[in-house]
C-alpha cells in the first residue's frame, strides 16, 4: 500500500506552451487536476517533488491549493522520451473508500524448470481496488513450472479487497522452451551469411590440426641437416 | 534480414528527421532495451548484425525484440555517372530512428548479461543510444 504524499500547488492563471516553458524553467510542472464532474483547476507543481512521488507507481497524491486539501491518483504523466523529466501530469480527483481501477504491475518470482522461457504478456493488469489500499505490485511465482505452463489473470493471488478488471482467461505468464543450441546456430549461420560476415579462420584449430605434419617436417629437415652437417 | 516485400512507390524522397520519436517511447515487452539518444537512419544491416551480436551474447537464454522496420527505400546512382537521367536505383532500406525511440528489447537474462548484449549491440548502430530498464514502480 502506498503512503500519500503531499504536495503543495500553486492555481495556474496563464496557458499555452510559453507559458508552460516559463514553468518548466523555473523547475515546476504545468498539471492539471479533474474528476467527479467538476471543473479543471490548473496547476503548477514543484518538480523535484513530483518527481520523487512519481517514483512508486499509483501515488496517491494530497495536492494542497489556497488551504484546501484534495486528493488524487496520476492519471497520466508526459515525459520528455530522452531525459525523462516531466512535462505535464493529468491527476484525477478521488474520495477516501472510492473504488478506483489502476494498472499494477506484475513481477515474476522463482525460478521456472531448466531450459525453459518466461515470458510476461502482460506488464501489468488493471485492478478494482479502494483508492487509499492501492497494492504496489502483484507477485506471480513461476518456481518449477514446465514449459508450456501458463498463468490466466484467473490464476493470480489477489490482495484482499482488489478485483479484477480483465478477460479471466487472459494470458498472464507463459513458460516456453528455450531455442535448441543447434537451431540458434543455425540462425546465426544463416544471418550472418546473408550479411556476408566471415569469421576468421579458427587459428588455434588450424595450427593444432596442422601441427603434426609440421612439426614432422620439422623434425625430418632437421635431421636431415644433422645428417648432412 | 529485414525488407519489405512489397512497396507503394518504389523510389521516395528522403525521410524527415526533425524532431524527436512520438511513440515507441518506452519498453513495451522486454526487461532492458536500447534507446536512441540522436536521430539517425539505420540499414536493415545493422538491425541485423546488432541483433546477431546481443543474440551471440545471450545464447539461448533471453528472447530479443526489434521494435523498428526499415521500410523506407533509399536510392544511389551509379559511380561515375553524369548528373541527370533518372533518379538512382534503390540501396538500401532504411528505419528513420529519431531520439527517445526503443529499438531493441531483452528479457530472460540477468541485468549484468542484457547490458553486456546490448554494448555489444549498440556498437553496431549509427548513433548514440543508451541502455535502459524497466523500473518497475515508476509511472
Amino acid at each position: 500500500m502506498s503512503a500519500e504524499i503531499k504536495i503543495k500547488a500553486e492555481p495556474r492563471s496563464e496557458f499555452g506552451k510559453g507559458a508552460a516553458r516559463r514553468i518548466r524553467r523555473a523547475d515546476k510542472v504545468p498539471a492539471v487536476l479533474y474528476g467527479h464532474g467538476t471543473a479543471p483547476v490548473h496547476l503548477t507543481l514543484p518538480g523535484h517533488e513530483l518527481m520523487l512521488a512519481l517514483k512508486t507507481a499509483n501515488a496517491l497524491l494530497t495536492i494542497e491549493i489556497d488551504g484546501d486539501s484534495h486528493l488524487a491518483l496520476p492519471k497520466q504523466v508526459q515525459r520528455d522520451p530522452v531525459k525523462g523529466f516531466i512535462e505535464h501530469a493529468d491527476l484525477l480527483l478521488v474520495r477516501r473508500g472510492e473504488k478506483v481501477t489502476v494498472d499494477v504491475h506484475v513481477i515474476v518470482v522463482g525460478n521456472a524448470a531448466p531450459d525453459t522461457l518466461i515470458t510476461v504478456e502482460h506488464q501489468a493488469v488493471p485492478l478494482e481496488v479502494e483508492a487509499t489500499h492501492i497494492p504496489q505490485s502483484v507477485e506471480v511465482s513461476v518456481e518449477g513450472l514446465p514449459v508450456g505452463a501458463q498463468i490466466l489473470a484467473k490464476d493470480l493471488r489477489l490482495p484482499s479487497g482488489a478485483a479484477l478488471v480483465l478477460d479471466p482467461e487472459a494470458l498472464v505468464v507463459h513458460v516456453t522452451a528455450q531455442q535448441s543450441a543447434e537451431a540458434l546456430e543455425a540462425d546465426l549461420a544463416g544471418a550472418e551469411a546473408e550479411l556476408g560476415v566471415e569469421h576468421e579462420a579458427p587459428q588455434a584449430a588450424g595450427a593444432e590440426a596442422g601441427a603434426p605434419a609440421g612439426s614432422d617436417d620439422d623434425a625430418g629437415s632437421g635431421e636431415e641437416t644433422a645428417a648432412g652437417e | 534480414m529485414l525488407i519489405p516485400r512489397r512497396v507503394k512507390h518504389r523510389k521516395q524522397h528522403h525521410p524527415k528527421r526533425t524532431g524527436s520519436a512520438k511513440g515507441g517511447t518506452k519498453l513495451a515487452f522486454g526487461d532492458y532495451g536500447i534507446q536512441a539518444v540522436e536521430r539517425s537512419y539505420v540499414t536493415n544491416r545493422q538491425i541485423e548484425s546488432a541483433r546477431i551480436a546481443m543474440t551471440r551474447h545471450i545464447r539461448r537464454g533471453g528472447k530479443v525484440w526489434i521494435n523498428i522496420y526499415p521500410d523506407r527505400p533509399l536510392t544511389k546512382k551509379p559511380a561515375e555517372t553524369r548528373m541527370g537521367s533518372g533518379k538512382g536505383s534503390p540501396e538500401w532500406w532504411i528505419a528513420n530512428v529519431k531520439p527517445g525511440r526503443i529499438m531493441f528489447e531483452l528479457s530472460g537474462v540477468p541485468e549484468d548479461v542484457a547490458r553486456e548484449a546490448l554494448r555489444r549491440a549498440i556498437h553496431k548502430l549509427p548513433m548514440k543510444c543508451k541502455f535502459v530498464s524497466r523500473e518497475a514502480g515508476e509511472y
